[in-house]
């Protein structure tokens, strides 16, 4: 295992940068020079300081320590973005199993649903959401989730429906075993591969939806250090403040990258149909 | 094939009607007061009232959903709370210019994607492959606002090489007025004729496309790439070049033939996640497109504009879909028969 | 309606009119257009013009930086003399204790319908400005009747003392125009708001473009009173740029030649350009932060204000703003700069919550704020406000909504819906502060611009006294307005942030321009110099 991950460089620089990132998120307070500026504090006197040893990334409009935001900033969409793949698989996984094991009704009835679904891209609808709701990152993360959950109800029903016809499967229902035993004991665990595979795809993707749609005004509100918010507000300034807007866009660029990288390792690694000769 | 033509487009409808369902639903919770918007900055109590009865805000439930309904099939949207117009003639002005940028995106992502995907499975592992599989996820993992704001900035303030925003340069209305047929400046100008204005227009889209199309053109360079891999392992490819075919044609022309299909198969992916990328980079450019109207319609709480607007990018998303399933069962029988 | 003017990054259409005659300045690449050679003077502003209708009698918003120019009113005010001059009177009297007014008009004037001015059509258009009841109509509520002995002479009979030379200066509502154009009666009001115009001013409509970048094109009236010798712009073009850094670009390159508004930093960078000059005048324009009186106790209130940074905001603001005293503007009668208020004491405001049961350690206060979209002032003003008041365990849930948004929530019939601290700027409907007092503090039922939703029966009291002591005794006035505004202080039904300090940027090669607080942002092209 650990020869199969030096070997593939992708899981590694991926999964490197995306440990840094969790470290920066756990341990923002102690690394943050200003923590106090990633809330409310604000310290006008200070606006639109240029990058210099004592605000390594300058300051924003209202004086706040960009480096300290950016730094808060790994606590916030990267997490948001795992709480909402973690509700998409909670609502996806049970019905797409459903789906996909019992068939039938159950599996054209939810089929259906995903499909209109997934009819929005998923930017889309969240906007809608976002539009006629209070803008917070609680409405965004239920948003997403909303549009994302289709995707592993479709995989998921998929392995589910694979497994379902096999001999050994109808040989524990023929012994009397319960449905339930079976779903748990034999199906699921055929879906977890490939379930993290694609949560690691997603990642960077639902990174991204989250910063545009905090960009956009709907998400994340101030003073929360999101980097796309942080991205918006320094838009206006941008021509004589270019740090307001480089370095929280940068960090939102990195962690994407991060994620991308290791899904994609994972999938080339974890993929049976791949042969590790290159 | 005709059956599969039926299920087809009987699935598509009824994921149409979910989907009209849901703006509705999302139209239903306002807050704010639309009725007053639409009054008007002067309206007296009695005249809101008025409007909350011309807006059919009083009516029970049931009512409403079916007048919807029957609107959407007729045409009838609804109208716009903050500019007072029709949503759906409203969607018919801004929709050719995102279109317009959109289409420019993809062109510009695909003739981008594949010979670097090409490139990359013709010579793996070497250091060009690297170059070309780092920018691709580069592509797909980049925040099209942060870099739209970065290149107007390089390109357009600082090295003053591209023109910063709009679609074309007002003066030229004057001395080479264009004339509008599809509302897209670029096509107007190339069937009219009008030059001048046809490189301001090309001149303007440069920056939104290219920031709009380093998204496909990281997705179509990766599969096209994976594609490309795999298909050259297979038997016959592997007999065309024991024929002695020069590789540049194995690859460039049989290889390729095989590699269509995942590229059809994702394109109404990639259209859909670049139509809403346009949607962030409209407001930096000033591009006068859906984007930009559904930026004005969230600041003045215009529930009717985003549902239709909501509205008309799902119909686009599953019509393409649509369209791209049914060219796909037609070339592989493997898809109809499943 | 006080705008929602100054937003910064309203994304608007963009008015850059007529540049038939500029065909040159293209491509960004291209160096400044010659500044002279243009005959067309394009203001850049933010958020779109005509948005309250091309109707002089009820218009109350930004469409007076384009119906300025097509406009003209009976006096005008000087700011450099601090007097009111002529401009449709020539001249005027008055007698009776200010009760009787006489104004001799202007020979030679004509509409742009083609009719002359004469005092029966100047009555009829006060008449009708009076009757329609919009816009600053107020101004007028003195008079009783109109006489017309000739047709070059108006006399005013009014029911109380009004210094109605003063209010004919108006910025709003005080616009002589043709009431017989497009038919009269009724249908005058439908003509107008076809894009047309019935002014005597030295513009004229040409087109309107609703929504679009290029908004309004106005075109010279060539039988204008004033003449047209020398060199004067032919056309005024509006065009409406939502992003600040494209309206920077834009007068670089000298395709428009005016800015309205930029963020500060975007302004400063504009030095040491010597194609470009820097305007920055101090106003009569304030930013007012109204706190909702009904859901907030007094305690609660004062609170509030002492929590404020209001040197940090003015220091965010960098040259934008400058520190208030009271809620009338310096350059105002009335204005005193020694009053007490916004001052910044998290201690006191701290135990002002105590009392009602808030602050740090105690129950959390929840507020909504909402502000004007596109305004990157006000959003900085929100954001501090935000940060001061967590501080004290006060949490502000700040939205930004369009004006007419913003506006028509505040309004809103449902109580529970209205906002507790609403930003919106107000200036003076002329050269004085009663404005402040009749719209924003007087009791208002339904509320219109009183967005406190504040009823004080002895300031109202105070508000009826204070126009006819305008006209006949002005040390009067200016204690009555002082006690208004420590009433005001005390009550805190609101509070002025900061006064707006107007940074405007012009083609260097323009000349003639001279700010008129009285005239926000109004630029009267007509005197200029290309």
């Amino acid at each position: 295992m650990i020869r199969l991950l030096k070997a593939n460089q992708l899981i590694t620089a991926g999964g490197l940068i995306v440990l840094l990132i969790f470290v920066v998120a756990v341990f923002a307070p102690l690394l943050a020079p200003y923590p106090a500026d990633a809330g409310s504090a604000t310290h006008p006197e200070n606006a639109l300081l240029a990058p210099s040893l004592t605000h390594l990334f300058g300051t924003d409009q209202v004086g706040r320590d960009v480096f300290s935001r950016v730094l808060y900033g790994a606590r916030i969409s990267p997490v948001i973005a795992l709480v909402v793949l973690l509700l998409a698989c909670a609502a996806g996984v049970p019905l797409g199993v459903a789906a996909g094991y019992f068939g039938g009704a159950a599996d054209e009835v939810i089929m259906r649903v995903t499909d209109v679904f997934l009819a929005f891209p998923s930017l889309l609808l969240a906007l809608a959401f976002v539009a006629v709701l209070p803008a917070s990152l609680t409405v965004v993360t239920i948003a997403i989730a909303i549009t994302w959950w289709p995707w592993y109800a479709r995989l998921i029903r998929g392995q589910a429906a694979s497994v379902a016809g096999r001999p050994y499967v109808e040989a524990c229902r023929a012994l009397g075993i319960p449905r339930w035993r079976i779903l748990l004991r034999h199906v699921l665990p055929n879906s977890v591969t490939p379930l993290i595979v694609q949560v690691s795809l997603d990642a960077g993707g639902v990174i991204l939806t989250i910063s545009a749609l905090s960009f956009l005004g709907l998400g994340a509100q101030d003073p929360v250090p999101e980097w796309g918010l942080m991205v918006a507000e320094g838009e206006n300034y941008f021509t004589t403040g270019w740090w307001l807007v480089t370095f929280p866009g940068l960090a939102i660029l990195i962690t994407a990258l991060a994620f991308n990288l290791l899904g994609d390792g994972l999938r080339d690694a974890l993929d049976p149909r791949r042969l590790p000769a290159r | 094939m005709t059956r599969y033509v039926i299920r087809r487009v009987a699935l598509a409808l009824v994921v149409v009607t979910g989907v009209v369902i849901l703006t509705f639903v999302i139209a239903g919770v306002v807050p704010g007061d639309p009725a007053a918007t639409w009054a008007g900055p002067h309206a007296s109590a009695a005249q809101v009232a008025r409007a909350r009865q011309y807006l059919g805000l009083n009516e029970p439930l049931p009512v409403r959903i079916t007048r919807y309904f029957g609107g959407i099939l007729t045409g009838d949207w609804g109208v716009s709370v903050h500019t007072h117009n029709p949503v759906l003639s409203d969607i018919g002005t801004a929709a050719p210019a995102t279109i317009e940028l959109v289409i420019a995106a993809l062109i510009i992502g695909a003739a981008a994607g594949i010979p670097l995907g090409l490139a990359a499975a013709r010579w793996p592992g070497s250091i060009l492959d690297h170059v070309i599989r780092v920018g691709s996820v580069l592509g797909v993992s980049m925040p099209v606002f942060w870099l739209a704001l970065i290149l107007q900035l390089v390109f357009a303030q600082r090295l003053r090489m591209l023109p910063v925003a709009g679609q074309y340069d007002p003066n030229l209305m004057f001395s080479h007025p264009l004339v509008t047929r599809t509302q897209m400046p670029v096509v107007d100008s190339l069937i009219s004729g009008n030059w001048p204005m046809l490189g301001s227009t090309l001149s303007h889209l440069i920056l939104p496309a290219l920031v709009v199309a380093t998204y496909p053109a990281g997705v179509v360079a990766r599969i096209t790439r994976a594609q490309l891999l795999d298909t050259l392992g297979e038997t016959h490819v592997q007999m065309v070049r024991s024929l002695g075919f020069p590789e540049r044609t194995v690859v460039g022309t049989f290889a390729m033939k095989l590699a269509w299909n995942p590229v059809a198969a994702i394109l109404a992916l990639v259209f859909a996640y670049s139509l809403v990328n346009t949607f962030l980079v409209e407001s930096i450019f000033d591009w006068p497109g859906l984007g930009s109207y559904a930026a004005a319609s969230v600041a003045t709480l215009d529930t009717p504009a985003i549902a239709g607007i909501t509205l008309f990018v799902a119909i686009v998303y599953v019509a393409l879909n649509l369209v791209v399933d049914l060219v796909q069962a037609a070339l592989d029988p493997r898809i109809r028969l499943s | 309606m006080k705008r929602h003017r100054v937003g910064l990054i309203a994304a608007g259409a963009v008015l850059v009119s007529s540049l038939a005659a500029c065909g040159g300045s293209a491509s960004p690449a291209s160096t400044q257009s010659s500044k002279a050679a243009s005959d067309v003077f394009t203001y850049d502003t933010t958020s779109p013009v005509m948005v309250d209708g091309w109707d002089p009698a009820t218009e109350y918003s930004d469409g007076i930086i384009a119906m300025s120019q097509m406009y003209e009113t009976l006096t005008h005010y000087n700011p450099a003399t601090h007097t009111i001059e002529p401009e449709l009177a020539t001249s005027w009297s008055s007698a009776d204790g200010a009760k009787t007014w006489t104004f001799h008009l202007r020979q030679g004037v004509y509409f742009h319908t083609g009719r002359p001015m004469t005092a029966q059509a100047a009555k009829a258009a006060i008449m009708r400005t009076i009757k329609l009841g919009g816009g600053a109509a107020y101004i007028w509520g003195a008079v009783k009747t109109i006489d017309t002995p000739d047709a070059s002479t108006l006399v005013f009979h009014l029911s109380y003392p009004s210094a109605l030379a003063l209010e004919a200066s108006a910025d709003y509502s005080a616009f002589i125009y043709d009431t017989q154009a497009g038919g009269g009666g009724n249908g005058l009001t439908s003509w107008l708001n076809a894009a047309h115009d019935a002014g005597t001013g030295p513009y004229t409509a040409q087109t309107w473009n609703k929504g679009q970048e290029f908004e309004v094109i106005l075109k010279s009236f060539p039988r204008y009173w004033g003449g047209w010798t020398g060199t004067h712009f032919t056309k005024v073009v509006f065009r409406v740029v939502p992003q600040d850094t494209t309206a920077a670009q834009l007068l670089r390159s000298g395709q428009v030649s005016f800015i309205e508004q930029i963020n500060s930093s975007l302004w400063s960078s504009f030095n040491g350009d010597s194609a470009i000059t820097l305007v920055s005048s101090p106003s009569w324009q304030n930013l007012l932060g109204q706190l909702n009186s009904k859901r907030l106790s007094l305690p609660v209130r004062q609170a509030i204000l002492y929590a404020i940074d209001y040197k940090g905001i003015i220091a965010a603001l960098r040259g934008a703003g400058v520190a208030s005293s009271g809620i009338i503007p310096p350059g105002l009668p009335g204005y005193f700069s020694n009053l007490p208020g916004n001052s910044y004491d998290q201690a006191k405001a701290a135990a002002l919550l105590k009392q009602a049961g808030y602050g740090p350690g105690r129950k959390a206060l929840n507020l909504s704020l909402t502000y004007t979209a596109g305004d990157s002032n006000e959003q900085i003003v929100a954001t501090i406000i935000k940060s001061d008041l967590a501080a004290l365990n006060v949490n502000v849930s700040a939205q930004s909504l369009a004006w007419p948004t913003q506006w028509a929530k505040g309004k809103s019939s449902n109580a529970a819906q209205r906002q507790d601290i609403f930003l919106e700027y107000w200036w003076p409907d002329y050269a004085d502060p009663y404005s402040w007092f009749a719209n924003t503090l007087e009791t208002e039922n339904p509320p219109y611009f009183n967005l406190s939703y504040y009823s004080n029966a002895s300031l109202d009291k105070m508000i009826n006294q204070v126009e006819p002591l305008v006209a006949t005794n002005t040390p009067a006035a200016n204690q009555l307005y002082r006690n208004m505004q420590m009433t005001v202080v005390q009550q805190a039904p609101l509070t002025a942030l900061y006064n707006v300090n107007y940074q405007y940027a012009m083609l260097s090669g323009i000349t003639g321009l001279q700010v008129n607080p009285a005239y926000p942002n109004v630029v009267f092209t007509y005197r200029l110099k290309p």
